[in-house]
């Protein structure tokens, strides 16, 4: 029997996503497992396997498609199905256009509910909401969409804790204090005069990226450390490395591997905060920042510290690769404790990076220069690496992060026990 | 063998016919007044028919044509201060009272309309047609006839419903001292509803000067008098009330004065209510130009004969006979009449200029539709200068006082001060105070001031309607439970509560209607309602709910000094309360239309009244939220304290109101309506809401606590308002 592809929920309360390109073609047949379609969200460019063997009936979204997560995008048949079964999905799907969904108010006649003859005093229950709304409909009190209107915030960025999920006051207020980006209608555009630009409208990218970074910018209070590091001795191996690897090592790779040992040195620094806790991870998951033409994307290589360099190569390569081609899985890309940036392949000397949350670290690396350096009362020419660790205030005090990165320089420019 | 012994009726019942020798001794200028009046009233109904029968009257025009007879031959007599109301059909009786009012008795068959006579006619045919220069500025209309100068007191469109009233006028005439009386015209419809019967009752039983005019057509819309009743002799229901009673021959105008001449000594030398039932005729059907034989109900026949007997032609004939005038000097008056209605109308239409050959209402005429709310109550002015007093915050001296024994406290020194107060009620001036001590001790201090009524809610409230609009006692009506209002509804919400705005938005109507939710004390299904809601959604009425005994008083006597019907609520659960209440003062007022917040708060806007603010105040300290509770203290639309309830919503953003009584017709649900439309962007939930059940609170104890809200379900309320804040992950 036929049946309806819907559009999936990529991201955790996304409401919608766009059909970025079809992988199957009209009335071409596939298999369990096989990409069907590109879809991209604000955060990812993600591949929608097939859930099953079939031929791909009929497109109902084409591409470039902005659809609503649930909604139906295609329809599926079997082997030996056709034109009938199309019709009949079509008349489904007509009748099965997602409804409203109806928030569970509590009845009035709820409300008289008759009291035990001896009164007992229940504390006032608190909320149970967590209901997202994946009906395409935002639910949110009269009070919350004015408030969020005047203080310029895309209620679409808020998470609801009323009723339902429904957006109240207090979330709001709970985004102003948290510095949520200022929707687009809020924000006054420059004058400038016509002609002299293009406006380019915003990929789904484009819009994550912003409001990633102008919510990390504003709600973490970053400080910066920041180690002129000697390379020579880890260039040198990564030289000698190479020339028996099967596959070349870069930098970053070796970068990523000695934060992994880093934390191996200093594991207070791998944690990251949550409202209620600090969470402290065993394994060392980092992520890598790769400019795609796109954008910036940030997949994370997980567990690290369980790997080889060459196994450490390897992945990152694979899954820096597929960031570049936008074939990154929602997955690969949440998640994580600290992330590298390499800025130095372009002959940046040093700079600062933006926490990449719910990260807690991040470490901007320069370009390897010669530079003189003071030795033993010498100045001697030496190859530097100006390291500048951005770090969150709220999960790691700076003497935490200065031990830590004591132990990464420490690591970085004494290479040796990369042969351990 | 059992003894048998006849009884005999009290009061005298009699048939008064006119003989030869009574038109030769009728004055003849009484007589020129009726050939006048006639005429005047005749001609005047057929302009309204004609017209009706160009479309130009909205609504029903009711033809009094063929009634003439009862009216003039009863009204003729009256002076200025005696005071008449009628029904749907009552142009006749309103004109002749009128008329008599313009011409101080006498008109003149050779030159009939004096200006001031043009004037009434058309002034009163605009009112008929809804314009702005009709007597009560176009409200009223056909039925809704009202000149208080006059003595004109209004005409009812409720069958029966403005008897009760002509009571209380003549109550007041009575207890003013003077000889005045009230005549109170119904037709032989109204003969079968308790209206009528529970005022003949009281009226009897109290030796009121009112005089129940039947106007006994025989039809009541298409039905026959004898269809609906088995003693059709109408004038008979007075032997029950023991009620001296005239039957007279309606088509007979000099009858008719003879018979009211004799009711007038009656009443007029305190002997207490008259009936008097008049035979008449409309020649036409309930309404409209056509006549009742075009629509089967009775013959052509039967309409000839009656004809025959034209009350017009009547006093035309007898004064011919006499000598007083010629058949010349009738046609006279019949054209003087009729060109005075038609000059009257032309002041009014002119030609329509999209239908040739049709007349319109001149389009300047009608009233401004801004003018349709103003006078649902009065503008308050008459609070101005009024001593008012905060009793909870106020830092003077105080004495602890039961909340009942402030109730009687402060009518008792209200009617020290203002000996206007009249109280009545059912068992208010026994029991040592009435069922709960609220009144205690005024009967013996007041005893011409305090009545204990019938079990005729209907009745005594309507007697205390026709007090308020006569204005010169103040009353104030106690119901002993809330649910009897629906017992005297008409009363209360058709007559009452509407009567200033529906006479023009002009005549005060200061009444003061106590009466005690009595939720929680077992009375059951019918006694124990919260009438907030009812009277928050019918429009004229005040509303003041006290919550403790110091803001009674106040309250009290704000609703005392308003010139507009005040309920004044009270609750069974708080007559026991001790309360500070400002030492050896009775007299101040709580400040119009003011809430007073009771707990200030900033996560919750707790708005409630009576007895649930101490219950309120309990749930929220039980809780621990930082709700604040307002007591509204004023209730009705157009006194509720929208300042302080938008401050707190834009406040606190989230709104409990809570109240005691059923769901149904709770007060709760206007107010939430309004609150949404007024604050709707300044509130972060839905208006939350504490009340009853559907069902009305039943005798057993378990099923009336689970039926009604209390503490518990101010609590579960609470927390359906803080589940509504959200805030929790």
């Amino acid at each position: 029997m036929a049946a309806i592809m819907r559009m999936p929920e990529v991201l955790a309360n996304a409401t919608e996503a766009i059909i970025a390109k079809w992988l199957i073609a009209e009335g071409a047949s596939f298999t369990i497992g096989q990409p069907m379609a590109e879809v991209e969200t604000e955060k990812a460019l993600v591949e929608v396997p097939a859930e099953s063997d079939g031929i791909l009936g009929k497109y109902l979204a084409q591409n470039g498609a902005h659809v609503q997560v649930g909604a139906p995008i295609a329809i599926l048949l079997n082997v030996g199905e056709g034109q009938a079964e199309i019709d009949k999905s079509l008349t489904e799907v007509g009748a099965d256009i997602p409804a409203p969904v109806v928030a569970a108010t509590t009845p009035i006649a709820e409300t008289t509910t008759p009291a035990p003859a001896a009164p007992v005093i229940a504390p006032a229950p608190v909320a149970t909401p967590v209901q997202t709304n994946t009906g395409g409909r935002l639910f949110a009190s009269p009070l919350a969409r004015r408030l969020a209107k005047e203080s310029g915030i895309d209620p679409a960025s808020i998470q609801g804790t009323g009723p339902d999920g429904r957006i109240v006051r207090r979330d709001v207020q709970a985004a102003i204090a948290g510095g949520a980006k200022p929707s687009a209608a809020a924000v006054a555009a420059p004058i400038i005069p016509a002609g002299s630009f293009t406006d380019i409208p915003h990929s789904g990218m484009r819009k994550a990226i912003a409001r990633r970074l102008t919510e990390s910018k504003t709600t973490v209070p970053h400080f910066y450390l920041n180690a002129p590091v000697l390379a020579d001795e880890m260039l040198k191996f990564r030289t000698s490395f190479n020339e028996w690897a099967p596959h070349k090592v870069s930098v970053t790779d070796l970068i990523v591997k000695t934060v992994a040992a880093a934390f191996s040195d200093v594991p207070a620094a791998n944690v990251i905060w949550t409202d209620t806790a600090l969470r402290q991870f065993s394994d060392v998951d980092v992520a890598v920042a790769v400019a795609t033409d796109k954008g910036l994307v940030t997949p994370v290589i997980r567990g690290i510290n369980h790997m080889s360099l060459i196994q450490l190569n390897a992945a990152a390569t694979e899954i820096i690769d597929r960031a570049r081609t936008g074939r990154l899985k929602q997955n690969e890309i949440e998640g994580g404790t600290f992330s590298v940036t390499n800025l130095g392949i372009y002959g940046t000397d040093e700079f600062s990076a933006i926490l990449n949350p719910p990260q807690s670290a991040i470490l901007a690396v320069g370009a390897a220069k010669q530079k003189p350096v003071v030795i033993d009362g010498q100045i001697v020419v030496r190859s530097v690496i100006n390291f500048t660790m951005s770090v969150d205030h709220r999960a790691i005090d700076g003497a935490l992060a200065a031990q830590w990165l004591a132990a990464f320089v420490k690591r970085f420019e004494n290479p040796f026990w990369l042969a351990l | 063998m059992t003894e048998r012994a006849p009884l005999e009726a009290r009061a005298p019942w009699i048939e008064l016919r006119t003989t030869a020798d009574d038109w030769r001794s009728a004055s003849p200028q009484l007589l020129e007044n009726m050939l006048g009046q006639l005429h005047l009233i005749r001609a005047f109904e057929e302009v309204v028919l004609e017209l009706a029968g160009e479309g130009l009257v909205h609504g029903p025009a009711h033809s009094s044509i063929g009634q003439e007879g009862g009216a003039v031959g009863s009204i003729i007599s009256l002076g200025t201060k005696d005071a008449i109301n009628g029904s749907h059909r009552g142009h006749h009786q309103f004109l002749a009272k009128v008329i008599n009012h313009v011409s101080a008795g006498k008109l003149d068959v050779n030159a009939l309309v004096t200006p001031a006579l043009q004037e009434v006619l058309q002034k009163t045919l605009a009112e008929i047609l809804g314009l702005a220069q009709g007597y009560c500025s176009g409200r009223g209309g056909s039925m809704h006839l009202q000149y208080f100068e006059a003595g004109a007191l209004g005409t009812n469109a409720i069958v029966g419903g403005g008897v009760p009233l002509a009571a209380g006028n003549a109550w007041a005439q009575r207890k003013a001292l003077t000889d005045n009386i009230t005549v109170s015209y119904f037709g032989d419809g109204a003969v079968n509803i308790g209206s009528v019967l529970e005022t003949m009752n009281l009226a009897a039983a109290w030796k009121l000067p009112m005089a129940f005019f039947i106007e006994n057509n025989l039809y009541a819309v298409s039905t026959h008098v004898s269809e609906v009743t088995a003693e059709p002799r109408l004038s008979a229901r007075a032997l029950g009330f023991a009620i001296p009673s005239w039957k007279v021959d309606g088509m007979d105008p000099l009858a008719v004065h003879l018979a009211m001449k004799e009711a007038e000594s009656h009443m007029r030398t305190g002997k207490g209510p008259v009936v008097i039932e008049a035979d008449v005729y409309r020649y036409f059907h309930q309404n409209g130009p056509f006549p009742g034989s075009a629509f089967g109900y009775r013959s052509k026949e039967e309409e000839a004969q009656w004809r025959e007997r034209d009350p017009l032609l009547r006093v035309a004939n007898e004064m011919i006979a006499l000598g007083l005038i010629d058949q010349a000097g009738v046609d006279s008056v019949r054209e003087q009449a009729l060109a005075a209605n038609r000059l009257a109308a032309a002041a009014l239409l002119e030609a329509n200029p999209d239908a040739p050959g049709k007349r319109r209402i001149k389009p300047e005429l009608w009233p401004d539709a801004s003018f349709v709310n103003v006078g649902v109550r009065g503008d308050t002015s008459e609070l101005n200068g009024a001593r008012t007093l905060e009793p909870l915050k106020d830092s003077g001296p105080k004495t602890n006082m039961k909340f009942v024994d402030a109730v009687a406290g402060v009518i008792d020194a209200a009617m020290e001060s203002d000996n206007r107060i009249v109280i009545l009620g059912e068992d208010i001036h026994r029991l040592n105070g009435g069922t709960n001590g609220a009144t205690k001790g005024l009967s013996k201090k007041f005893p011409d001031r305090v009545l204990g009524t019938p079990i005729s809610e209907n009745a005594f409230a309507g007697l205390g309607g026709g007090m308020a609009l006569d204005g010169r006692f103040r009353p104030i009506v106690e119901f002993m439970y809330p649910d009897f209002m629906w017992v005297a509804a008409d009363q209360v919400f058709n007559q009452i509560g509407k009567a200033r705005h529906m006479f023009g938005g002009q005549n005060p109507v200061p009444l003061v209607l106590r009466t005690k939710v009595a939720i929680g004390s077992g009375y059951g299904s019918q006694h124990l309602m919260d009438p907030a809601g009812i009277f928050a959604t019918s429009p004229g009425w005040r509303i003041v709910a006290a919550s403790t005994p110091a803001e009674y008083i106040g309250l009290m006597n704000a609703a005392l000094a308003l010139q507009d019907p005040v309920l004044v609520l009270e609750h069974v659960d708080l007559y026991q309360d001790l309360g500070d209440v400002p030492e050896n003062d009775f007299g101040y007022q709580i400040p119009f239309g003011k809430a007073n917040i009771r707990r200030e708060g900033k996560d919750a806007t707790v708005l409630t009244y009576l007895s649930m603010v101490k219950h309120s105040l309990t749930a929220v300290e039980q809780t621990g939220m930082d709700a604040e509770v307002i007591d509204l203290r004023w209730l009705d639309r157009a006194s509720i304290d929208w300042a302080t309830i938008e401050a707190s919503i834009k406040k606190t953003n989230n709104v409990l109101i809570v109240e005691q009584g059923a769901l149904g017709t709770s007060y709760g649900g206007w107010l939430a309506d309004e609150i949404h439309r007024r604050y709707f962007d300044w509130l972060d939930q839905p208006v939350q809401r504490v009340s009853g059940g559907e069902a009305s609170p039943s005798i057993s104890k378990v099923l009336e606590r689970a039926a009604y809200a209390g503490v518990e379900e101010i609590v579960a309320g609470l927390g359906r308002v803080q589940a509504g804040f959200g805030g929790t992950h």
